[in-house]
């Protein structure tokens, strides 16, 4: 049902509305929305709804020209006019991450010897806080953040109540955090200390809280990979999980 | 100052999920429409699942389609 007219490129006008907004009005309309967003790596993600292709040029042409280089955008891979769009205003493929369903009913896999699992809650608050910063040192030392996508929103808070620990000889060495269970959980972080991976340790930590949710009588949880990540793929893939859609990152120098 | 879209908006709860990265909601006056998420939704990661309460903003060009503009917290 059509209930107006698609207007022509000479009727639109862009605007830059604030610092991170823009519109294209039309006929005393507006046709599309711009959006600039810093997240807290400091990288710069832009937006835009439209309804109709050229007025989607028009406005990242406006975007581009106003915004430092690099800019950056995320789209749902199965879009592929989205995806065509940003490319044609030059952007490019960066990374590619997978989303994973995770069904609950998995089994559950036993900590290596000498490795004890605390529960969401047991954990003490600064130990935790000591893990969460020896292992985000790490991962900063090798692949970079900027690789995960756990770590692209506003960093969550640390309480013990939102995360299971490894211990082994009473030292933490593996931390898993899964949002709230309301809906379908979100794995968020799944890591361990270097020195003490490649010894199962993720897999229990995985089987464990795949483990109560199933006893919350919870299905499935989710979780999002990067495709280079081998280690956390082969770990998931272990788990019965199925790929179901993947998200790519795009970015114009 | 940003204005307003003037799209209609209305709510409608999401049935299905379909391949192409697009949603069937069904609106509160009992239409469905096919719908995408907006930009914002995307860049934040919001998921969006069968049952969810959401909002959408209907095309003015074809009011069978739509935008998910925010996920109500049911």
């Amino acid at each position: 049902m059509n209930s107006a007219r698609f207007p022509s490129e000479t009727d639109v006008v862009v605007t830059r509305v604030t610092d991170n907004q823009w519109q294209a009005v039309a006929n005393d309309r507006v046709v599309a929305d711009g959006d600039a967003t810093t997240r807290p790596d400091g990288r710069v993600f832009l937006s835009i709804d439209s309804w109709h292709e050229e007025v989607f040029d028009l406005l990242a042409t406006r975007m581009l020209a106003d915004l430092p280089s690099p800019l950056y955008t995320v789209v749902d891979e199965a879009d592929g006019d989205l995806t065509a769009r940003w490319q044609r205003a030059g952007f490019t493929i960066r990374r590619r991450e997978w989303e994973y369903l995770l069904p609950t009913a998995a089994a559950v896999s036993s900590p290596p010897g000498g490795v004890t699992i605390l529960a969401a809650g047991e954990s003490e608050e600064h130990l935790l806080r000591e893990l969460d910063g020896v292992i985000r040192a790490e991962v900063e030392a090798t692949v970079g953040w900027q690789q995960m996508p756990a770590e692209i929103l506003p960093r969550p808070a640390i309480h013990p109540s939102k995360y299971a620990v490894a211990t082994s000889s009473g030292r933490y060495v593996g931390l898993v955090r899964v949002a709230a269970a309301t809906r379908q959980p979100r794995i968020g972080l799944i890591a361990v200390k270097a020195e003490h991976q490649r010894r199962g340790i993720a897999r229990a930590l995985l089987g464990h809280v795949l483990d109560s949710l199933r006893r919350s009588g919870i299905e499935s949880a989710w979780v999002e990979v990067n495709e280079s990540n081998d280690a956390a793929i082969a770990l998931f893939d272990g788990a019965g999980a199925q790929r179901v859609s993947s998200n790519i990152e795009l970015v114009r120098h | 100052m940003a204005r307003r879209s003037g799209g209609i908006e209305i709510e409608g709860i999401v049935l299905e999920c379909l391949r192409n990265a697009s949603f069937t909601v069904e609106l509160e006056n009992g239409h469905k429409v096919l719908a995408h998420i907006s930009g914002k939704i995307r860049k934040n990661y919001i998921k969006i699942l069968p049952y969810d309460r959401v909002l959408v903003e209907l095309s003015p060009y074809d009011l069978t389609r739509g935008r998910i503009l925010f996920r109500y917290r049911n």
